[in-house]
C-alpha cells in the first residue's frame, strides 16, 4: 500500500523538474483609503492557491500565469480583483468593508470567491475563533453560524460536543459533521473508556486556526460524499507570509464558577419535610428519631449540623493560557510556528484540562512550477476526567447527601463515608449514600492524549490553469488513560485493596488525495473550473486495556503493583474507503453560475453486494446585480438568488455491522466459551441524504447591510438502523437499511453595519429553524433512556411518556391523564393514580424550535467591544434525576429541591407537588412531570480590548499591543430551574450504541453546569 | 513533451486506485468471527456450550437481579429496599412499571441465552462422539429449561392460580436464530405447554447426563443431579409433592453431596474459591475475572448496603439459631444487614442439598409419602446443622418456615408464596393485602417487547 500513495509524489516531482518557467513576476503596494500600506492583505492569483501576503508596509510581490487576476483579501476590507495583464507592478487601494461577499472560501478541494458560490456555505475566521477560554473551537463558535447548532454535554472539561449541521440525519450512525484539517479529514472518534465522549477535535488548537468554512448544503458537501450527510467543517490553519519575521505571543487568565446552582433543602427544611414524609408512611416516632440520628452522624440533634453539599464540589476555577507564534518567510518559503501552553481547572473539584501543542505549517515554491509544503501539529493533552453523570461517585451527585449529615464525621473526625480507622474496612456509619468526595480525595481518572496531525503537498502548475496537487496525511491519536481508586472508595468499588484501570489506544488514519484542478477563461465570458481526482484513507483502531486490584497500599498506584489482574482486553478494528471525486464550475459573464459535483465512494464497512455509493450534486446560481439594468442600482449591491440538490451519504457505523458474527467473549471462570453477536445485514449500504437548497445573498446600500436567507429540505432514507427486534429471537436490534427522516429548515443572517467611521459598531444576527421528522421506521419506536425515543412522525430524541396532571386534592396523590382513545375517536382526558393506565404520549421535545446568535461589534479609537448573545428557543429538557430529588422523598431520603416545599398537606390543598410519603412512590414514575422548558438566550462572550497606539507600541519596540478582559457565559435567561439548560447528560452521549447516543438528547442527569469565565490578557506583537 | 506529462498525469490519478484499491475494500473482522465458521467442529460446540452458563452467570440472569427482584416482589415486609436504583424499588413497592430496567434485561438475557443454548442443541451432530453429544445436549436442555421455569414463574400467572392449560405463559423458542422474519413475531404459549416443554427437556437432560460429568471442572458444570435438583424444583411449583419428593431423593441418595458443618460456612467461602462446596448441587461460579455477584451488591454492608433486614425476619428466628450469625445486628438500634453475600467474589449457590431435604420433606409430608426419609427427620437435618434442637412433631407450617428461614434472601420467596397461596402487603400508607394471584406479582412483558411484537399479550394490570 505504501508505494502506492509515494508514487504520485514521485510523479509530481518528476514532473516538476522537466516543467520550463512561464511565469511573471508582479509586485505592487496595497493601502487603505488613507493612503496607508495594509500589511498582511491576502494576495492569491485567481483560481489557484498561488499567494502570498503583504508585507509590514504593504508590499508583495509574486509570480503569476499570464492574464493572471489577483484576489486581494483582507478582514475588514472589501476584496478586489485586479487583472494583471502586462503590467509588472501593481496599485491597489483596498476600501474598508464589515462584510465578507468578497472573500476566498475554501471549499473541498480547493477554494472559490464567495461571490462564485453557488452552495450553501458559512466562513468564519481567527477573529471569531480562538483567544477563548474554552479548550476546543466548536465552543467559540456556538451562535456564530447559522444552521450550526453546538451544544456542549456539560461543564466538565473536555467532554463530547454535539455539533448539528441542519439537524440530525441519522438514528444509528455518526451525526457530527466531517472534519477536515487542512485538506485531510481528521479522527473525530470518541475514545473514552466510560460511556462519556471525549472531544478529538479539542487537540486542535483553536489558535492556529486561520479559517473554518461549514459546507452546509449537498451541492457544497456532495464532494465529500459519503461522509458529507451531517456537513463538512473544513479548517484551515494559519500559514506564513512573506515580509519580516512576526512574533504574536499572548497570555491570558482567569477563573472560572458555576454559571448557576441548584436550591436544595437546608436542615431545617429537610427534617420537617422528611418527618412528615416518615410518618405520612406509617413509620413510627421511634424509628425516624433514630433514622435521623443515624443520617446527623449519630448525635441527638439532627439540626446540628447545617452542610451546603454543593459548595463542597463547586469550586472557584484558574485559567491561564499562553500562546506564542511567529510568522513570516520569502516569496520562495514561508512558515508558521506556534506553541500554546493551556491549563484550565474545571468547576469541579478534580477536574482539569492542560493542552501543550505546537504547529508547524510551511510552503515552499521550488521552483515556478511546484510547490510543495508540510502542515505539521503535534499536541498533548491531559484531562483529569471526573466520573460519569451517572456514578454514584459523580461529585454533582452529592446533592443526594443529606444537609443534616457532617462533612467531617465527628465520631471519626474523618470525612463522611470514610472507612472505619479501627478496621480499615467500611462500617456502618456512613451517609445513606456514598460520599463521592471519596473519590475525588483517592481516586483519578487521567487520559492523556498524544496527537499527531500532520500532511505534506506537492502541487505542479502543467500548463496555464492545470494544477495537480497531491497530498499525504497522516493523523495519529494516542491515547492512554489511567485509574485508580484507593481503599477509601471500597464501598463504590468493591473492597478489593485499591483498584487500577489501564488503556491505550492508538486510532490512526493515513490519507491520500490526488486531484487536478483546471480553470481558464475562455473568450472572457466562459469562466470554467474542474477538479478531478481520486482518494484512499485507511484507518486502524487498535486499543487494550487492563484492570487490576489488590494494591500493597494506596500509594501504589499503577497496575504493575495490582496482585491481582481482574481483567484485559485489546481490539483492533479497521476500514478503508476508496474515493473518486470532481467538480465543475462554470460562471458564464460572471453572473450566471452552474456547478455540478460527484462522488463514488467504496466502504469496506458495506457487504460486497453495496459496496459503492455514488453522491451527485448541482446548483446554480445568478448574479443579478451583475446584469446591466442592477449594476449601478443606489439600493441593491449585491442580490444572488442560488438553488442546489444533491445527494450525500453516511457510513459512520460500526465496521463489520453488515455480518453474522460470534465472538469469544464468554468464557466462563476461566473457560473458553463463544456466542452469536449478531445477525447478517447482507444487504446493508450507506444511508442517503437528498437536500435541495434555495438561497438568497443580498447586500444593500453598498453592503451596508448584507444578509442571506436559505431554506433547505434533506430527505434521508434507507436509514442504516439498529432496529428493534422481539428480545425472543436471541438478539435485541437488528442492523438494516430501513426508514427515513427529514430535516426541513431556514436559515436567516443579517449584517449591518450601523455606524461607520471613528466609532464602528456592526450587528451580526443569525437565526435558524430547523424541523426533524422520522418519517418512516418501520417498526417500533426504539427506546432510549427515560422518556426519549424515536418515533415515527416524531422529531428524533421526543420524550414520550405518561402525561402528569397534577395532584388529587382528595388525597394528594400524583395524578396523570388516561389519554387512551375513547369509543368515539376522542381522546379520554380522565386522570388515574396508576401511572401503568395512562397512555404514552409525547410529552417534550428536546430539538429547539429556533436557534440563533447576535453579535455586536464596537470600535473606537483603539477600543473595541464585541459581545454575542446565543439562543435556544423551543426544546424541552428532561431532569432525569427529578425522579430522586424533586419527589417529596417518596424516593427515598435523598435531599430534595425546595420546590417540593409546596408538597400536598392536607385534603383540598391545591398544589402540583404530590403527598410526601418516605419511599411512597407516589409521582416518582417517569412522566411529563420532569419535563422543563429548555429555552434559553445567554450572554455567551464579551470581550473588550485596548489596542495600544502604534507609537506608544512601537516606543518599547512593539509592532502592536492590546489588552483586553473577556467573559464568557456571564448572564443566562432562563426559566429552567436546574443547574444549567445547556445540557445533555454525559454518560448517554459515548456509550456502544451510536443509536441510544443519538437518541437520549437533553437530559440532565446531576450533570455540571457550564463555567462562568472571567479572564485578562495581553497579545503582542513584535 | 506534453503527451509524456499527461500521459503521466492520468497513471498518477489512477495509482493507488482502481489496481490496488478495491482489493483493500476486503477487510476481515479481527475480535469477532464469521458465524458461518463459528459452529464447525466439535470443539465449537462444547465452547458454544460454555457460553450459555455465561449467560447465566450474567446479573440479568442468576448473577443477582432474578433472585433480588423475587424477593422483593414477594416480601411483607421482613426486608426493605433503601437503595436509589428505580428497578428494585419498584419491585419492591409491587408497583412494577412496563419499562423497569430489570424486568425488560431479565428477559432479552434470557432469551439471548436460550438461543445460544439453541444454537448448541442445533449443532449436536458437530460433536465427535456419542458421549459428549449426550452431555452437551442435557446440560444445554437443563439450561434451557432453568429459564424457561424462571420465566414462565416471573412473566406469567403461577401454575396453581387458574387454569395453566388456557393461562398464557411465555413464548418457546426452541431453534436458533438466523434471521429475523415474520416467524420471529412468536405468540406466548401457555403455561402448562412451556411446564411441558421444561419437563420434556429436563427428563431427557437426566437420562443423558452421566454422574459424574467429565467436562466438570470442579462441578462447575451441570451433572445428573444438578437436573434432578430442578426436576424436584418445578414438580413443587407444580404442587406434585410426590415427583418432588422423589426427584428430591435422587439428588440426597446419591451421597455426593453433604451439608457443611455450619450455614456460615456454605455462604462465608473465601474469596476467589473456584468450584462447589460439599452442599453445592449447582452454582454460578463467580471470581474477579468473570462475572458478579449482583447479591454482594445490593445486600452486603461493604458495599451498597441497599436492604435492610427488619425484626419482622430477625425475630421469627429462634434464639440460639446460628443462621442469625449472618445477620449483621446493630445494637444500637440502626439498620440490620444480611451477610450471606458478604463475599466479593462469592459463588452463588443455586441448588443446594439443604433445598433438597426441604423439598422432600414437604413433598413426602404432603404427598403423605416418605421416600428416602421421614419428613421430620429431614427439617431436623436442617435444624441441627442450624444448632438447634430437633422438632419432635412436625406441621406443614413448621415445613414451610424452616424453608423461609434457611432459604431467606436467595430468591425463592415468589415462587413459595404463590404455589402455597399466601399473600404479601404493599407497605403504603395504609398498606394493602395482595393475593398469591395479584396481578402486581407478576412481572410485565417488557414494554419494548410489546412494541417489537404486536403478537404479545400484555398482562393483567399493565
Amino acid at each position: 500500500m505504501k508505494q502506492n500513495f509515494l508514487i504520485p509524489l514521485a510523479c509530481g516531482v518528476l514532473l516538476a523538474t522537466s516543467a520550463t518557467a512561464q511565469t511573471r513576476t508582479v509586485s505592487g503596494r496595497v493601502t487603505d483609503a488613507s493612503g496607508s500600506g495594509l500589511p498582511g492583505v491576502t494576495v492569491l492569483e485567481r483560481g489557484t492557491t498561488n499567494g502570498t501576503s503583504t508585507g509590514t508596509d504593504g508590499s508583495f510581490t509574486l509570480s503569476v500565469q499570464p492574464g493572471a487576476t489577483l484576489v486581494l483579501s483582507s478582514i475588514g476590507f472589501e476584496t478586489q480583483n485586479v487583472a494583471v495583464g502586462d503590467r509588472t507592478t501593481v496599485a491597489v487601494s483596498l476600501k474598508s468593508s464589515a462584510t465578507e461577499l468578497g472573500e476566498a472560501v475554501v471549499v473541498g478541494y480547493g477554494t472559490q470567491s464567495k461571490a462564485d458560490l453557488t452552495g450553501s456555505v458559512t466562513q468564519l475566521s481567527s477573529k471569531d475563533v480562538g483567544n477563548q477560554p474554552v479548550q476546543s473551537f466548536e465552543q467559540s463558535i456556538q451562535g456564530r453560524a447559522a444552521g450550526v447548532f453546538i451544544e456542549n454535554s456539560s461543564g466538565k472539561l473536555g467532554q463530547g460536543i454535539r455539533v448539528r449541521v441542519r439537524g440530525v440525519s441519522s438514528i444509528s450512525g455518526d451525526t457530527q459533521p466531517l472534519y477536515v484539517v487542512d485538506g485531510i479529514p481528521v479522527l473525530a472518534d470518541n475514545l473514552s473508556s466510560t460511556s462519556a465522549a471525549t472531544n478529538p477535535i479539542a487537540d486542535i488548537n483553536p489558535n492556529d486556526i486561520e479559517s473554518i468554512t461549514v459546507l452546509k448544503d449537498a451541492s457544497a458537501s456532495a464532494i465529500y460524499g459519503s461522509r458529507a450527510s451531517n456537513g463538512v467543517v473544513l479548517i484551515t490553519t494559519k500559514r506564513g507570509k512573506s515580509g519580516a519575521t512576526r512574533f504574536t505571543l499572548g497570555f491570558q487568565t482567569g477563573t472560572s464558577s458555576p454559571t448557576h446552582k441548584r436550591e436544595f433543602l437546608n436542615s431545617q427544611e429537610y427534617v420537617t419535610l422528611l418527618t412528615e414524609a416518615l410518618v405520612n408512611s406509617g413509620r413510627t416516632a421511634a424509628a425516624n428519631t433514630t433514622r435521623l440520628r443515624t443520617y446527623a452522624g449519630g448525635v441527638t440533634d439532627p439540626l446540628t449540623y447545617n452542610t451546603d453539599w454543593q459548595d463542597e464540589v463547586f469550586q472557584n476555577a484558574p485559567f491561564s493560557q499562553y500562546d506564542l507564534s511567529a510568522s513570516g518567510g520569502n516569496e520562495k518559503t514561508k512558515f508558521f510556528i506556534s506553541g500554546q501552553y493551556s491549563n484550565q481547572n474545571g468547576i469541579i473539584v478534580g477536574n482539569k484540562y492542560e493542552r501543550i501543542s505546537t504547529r508547524f505549517n510551511v510552503d515552499h515554491k521550488a521552483n515556478d512550477r511546484l510547490a510543495i509544503g508540510i502542515n505539521a501539529a503535534l499536541s498533548r493533552s491531559r484531562n483529569q476526567r471526573l466520573p460519569n453523570d451517572n456514578a454514584f461517585s459523580n461529585p454533582m451527585q452529592i446533592v443526594a447527601l443529606a444537609p443534616i449529615t457532617p462533612l467531617i464525621d465527628p465520631r471519626t473526625n474523618l470525612l463522611s463515608g470514610s472507612l472505619d480507622p479501627a478496621t480499615g474496612e467500611p462500617n456502618t456509619t456512613f451517609p445513606f449514600y456514598y460520599n463521592p468526595l471519596l473519590s475525588i480525595e483517592n481516586g483519578s481518572y487521567n487520559t492523556i492524549v498524544y496527537r499527531t496531525l500532520s500532511n505534506v503537498y506537492a502541487q505542479l502548475d502543467i500548463v496555464k490553469g492545470l494544477s495537480y496537487r497531491s497530498e499525504l496525511g497522516v493523523d495519529v491519536l494516542n491515547q492512554s488513560e489511567d485509574q485508580f481508586l484507593g481503599r477509601i472508595t471500597s464501598r463504590n468499588t468493591g473492597p478489593t485493596n485499591g483498584f487500577g484501570f489501564s488503556a491505550r489506544s492508538t486510532n490512526a488514519r493515513v490519507v491520500v488525495n490526488n486531484f487536478a484542478t483546471y480553470r481558464n477563461t475562455f473568450s472572457e465570458q466562459h469562466s470554467l473550473e474542474l477538479t478531478l481526482g481520486t482518494s484512499f484513507e485507511s484507518a486502524q483502531l487498535t486499543s487494550n486495556n487492563v484492570t487490576g486490584t489488590q494494591f500493597a497500599s494506596d500509594a501504589y498506584k499503577t497496575l504493575a503493583n495490582a496482585s491481582l489482574i481482574t481483567a484485559g482486553g485489546s481490539n483492533r478494528t479497521n476500514n478503508t474507503l476508496v474515493s473518486y471525486f470532481g467538480r465543475a464550475n462554470y460562471a458564464f459573464g460572471g453572473k450566471y453560475l452552474v456547478g455540478v459535483s460527484a462522488r463514488y465512494d467504496g466502504s469496506s464497512r458495506f457487504g460486497s453486494n453495496n459496496r459503492y455509493g455514488f453522491f451527485p450534486a448541482a446548483s446554480l446560481g445568478w448574479l443579478a446585480t451583475e446584469e446591466a439594468f442592477l449594476k449601478d442600482n443606489a439600493v441593491l449591491s449585491m442580490l444572488k438568488p442560488r438553488i442546489s440538490i444533491g445527494r450525500t451519504g453516511n457510513q459512520g457505523f460500526t465496521n463489520f455491522a453488515s455480518r453474522a458474527l460470534f465472538a469469544g467473549t464468554s468464557g466462563y471462570v476461566g473457560i473458553p466459551g463463544q456466542r452469536p453477536i449478531s445477525l447478517a445485514s447482507p444487504d446493508l449500504t450507506w444511508e442517503s441524504t437528498t437536500q435541495a437548497d434555495a438561497g438568497i445573498e443580498f447586500g444593500l446600500f453598498k453592503d451596508r447591510i448584507s444578509g442571506e436567507v436559505d431554506v433547505y429540505e434533506k430527505r434521508t432514507t434507507d436509514l442504516a438502523l439498529f432496529g428493534p427486534v422481539p428480545g425472543t429471537t436471541g438478539f435485541t436490534s437488528l442492523f438494516r437499511n430501513i426508514g427515513s427522516l427529514r430535516n426541513r429548515g431556514a436559515e436567516f443572517s443579517l449584517t449591518t453595519r450601523n455606524f461607520v467611521g471613528d466609532f464602528t459598531w456592526t450587528t451580526s444576527f443569525n437565526a435558524s429553524r430547523n424541523i426533524n421528522r422520522i418519517t418512516d421506521l418501520d417498526g417500533p419506536p426504539i427506546l432510549g433512556s427515560f422518556l426519549s425515543r424515536a418515533q415515527e412522525g416524531e422529531p428524533l430524541g421526543v420524550f414520550v411518556g405518561p402525561e402528569y396532571a397534577g395532584v388529587d386534592p382528595e388525597n394528594g396523590d400524583a395524578l396523570y391523564y388516561l389519554n387512551s382513545t375513547n369509543a368515539d375517536g376522542t381522546t379520554n382526558r380522565g386522570t388515574t393514580n396508576n401511572i401503568n393506565e395512562a397512555t404514552s404520549v409525547v410529552v417534550g421535545n428536546p430539538n429547539p424550535k429556533w436557534t440563533g446568535g447576535l453579535t455586536n461589534t464596537f470600535s473606537f479609537k483603539g477600543f473595541d467591544l464585541t459581545a454575542t448573545l446565543v439562543g435556544v428557543f423551543g426544546n424541552s429538557i428532561f431532569d432525569g434525576a427529578g425522579q430522586y430529588y424533586s419527589v417529596g422523598f417518596n424516593n427515598g431520603p435523598d435531599n430534595q429541591t425546595r420546590d417540593q416545599l409546596q408538597r400536598w398537606q392536607k385534603r383540598g390543598d391545591i398544589t402540583n407537588v404530590p403527598r410526601a410519603e418516605y419511599l411512597g412512590g407516589n409521582g416518582i414514575g417517569l412522566s411529563s412531570r420532569f419535563v422543563r422548558d429548555g429555552s434559553y438566550g445567554r450572554l455567551r462572550t464579551i470581550a473588550l480590548g485596548y489596542n495600544l497606539p502604534a507609537a506608544w507600541a512601537q516606543k518599547v519596540f512593539l509592532q502592536s499591543a492590546r489588552v483586553f478582559v473577556q467573559g464568557l457565559n456571564l448572564v443566562t435567561f432562563t426559566k429552567y430551574k436546574g443547574w444549567d439548560p445547556e445540557v445533555s447528560t454525559d454518560y448517554l452521549t459515548g456509550s456502544a450504541s451510536q443509536s441510544q447516543n443519538n437518541i437520549n438528547q437533553g437530559i440532565d442527569f446531576y450533570t455540571a453546569p457550564q463555567p462562568k469565565t472571567y479572564t485578562i490578557g495581553v497579545n503582542i506583537g513584535f | 513533451m506534453k503527451k509524456i506529462l499527461y500521459g503521466l498525469f492520468t497513471a498518477c490519478l489512477l495509482t493507488g486506485s482502481f489496481t490496488a484499491c478495491n482489493s483493500k475494500l476486503d477487510v476481515e473482522p479481527t475480535d469477532s468471527i464469521d458465524a458461518t465458521n463459528a459452529l464447525t467442529t466439535s470443539a465449537d460446540v462444547e465452547a458454544a456450550l460454555v457460553g450459555c452458563y455465561t449467560g447465566l452467570q450474567n446479573a440479568d440472569a442468576y448473577g443477582g437481579n432474578i433472585q433480588l427482584l423475587s424477593d422483593l416482589l414477594a416480601d411483607n415486609g421482613e426486608i426493605s429496599f433503601v437503595g436509589t436504583f428505580i428497578p428494585p424499588n419498584q419491585a419492591a413497592r409491587k408497583q412494577i412499571l412496563k419499562d423497569n430496567g430489570f424486568v425488560t434485561s431479565i428477559w432479552t438475557n434470557a432469551y439471548d441465552v436460550i438461543n445460544r443454548t439453541n444454537n448448541v442443541l442445533a449443532n449436536l451432530d458437530k460433536l465427535d462422539t456419542p458421549a459428549k453429544q449426550a452431555r452437551v445436549e442435557g446440560e444445554a436442555k437443563f439450561i434451557r429449561s432453568l429459564l424457561y421455569f424462571d420465566l414462565v414463574r416471573l412473566y406469567a400467572r403461577d401454575w396453581n392460580d387458574g387454569n395453566p392449560q388456557t393461562n398464557l405463559g411465555v413464548p418457546l423458542v426452541l431453534s436458533p436464530t438466523t434471521a429475523i422474519s415474520g416467524e420471529s413475531q412468536v405468540r406466548r404459549n401457555t403455561v402448562a405447554e412451556v411446564y411441558t416443554q421444561i419437563l420434556t427437556d429436563l427428563t431427557t437432560a437426566e437420562a443423558r447426563l452421566t454422574t459424574a460429568n467429565p467436562a466438570n471442572n470442579n462441578g462447575f458444570f451441570a451433572n445428573r443431579y444438578s437436573v434432578a435438583a430442578l426436576l424436584s424444583r418445578v414438580y413443587l411449583q407444580q404442587s406434585k409433592f410426590a415427583e418432588s419428593a422423589a426427584a428430591a431423593n435422587r439428588v440426597i441418595s446419591s451421597g455426593r453431596y453433604s451439608l457443611t458443618s455450619s450455614y456460615a460456612e456454605e455462604f462465608t467461602s473465601s474469596n476467589d474459591l473456584l468450584g462447589n462446596t460439599q452442599e453445592d448441587i449447582f452454582a454460578i461460579q463467580i471470581s474477579s475475572q468473570s462475572g458478579a455477584n449482583e447479591l454482594n451488591t445490593y445486600y452486603s454492608v461493604n458495599r451498597r448496603a441497599d436492604v435492610n433486614i427488619n425484626d419482622q425476619l430477625i425475630d421469627q428466628f429462634e434464639s440460639g439459631d446460628e443462621r442469625l450469625d449472618l445477620i449483621l445486628i446493630d445494637p444500637d438500634g440502626g439498620p440490620a444487614y444480611s451477610g450471606k453475600y458478604d463475599v466479593l467474589y462469592g459463588n452463588i449457590k443455586l441448588f443446594r442439598l439443604a433445598e433438597m431435604y426441604l423439598n422432600r420433606a414437604e413433598g413426602n409430608f404432603r404427598a403423605g409419602t416418605t421416600a428416602g426419609a421421614a419428613p421430620l427427620d429431614d427439617i431436623n437435618t436442617i435444624r441441627e446443622r442450624a444448632g438447634l434442637a430437633p422438632l419432635t412433631t412436625l406441621t406443614l407450617d413448621d415445613i414451610l418456615k424452616e424453608r423461609r428461614l434457611e432459604l431467606a434472601l436467595e430468591g425463592f420467596r415468589l415462587g413459595d408464596l404463590k404455589r402455597n397461596k399466601e399473600s404479601t402487603v404493599d407497605l403504603g400508607n395504609p398498606p394493602v393485602t395482595l393475593p398469591y394471584n395479584s396481578p402486581r406479582l407478576i412481572f410485565p412483558i417488557p414494554l419494548r417487547e410489546i412494541n417489537a411484537n404486536p403478537n404479545l399479550v400484555q398482562n393483567e394490570g399493565y
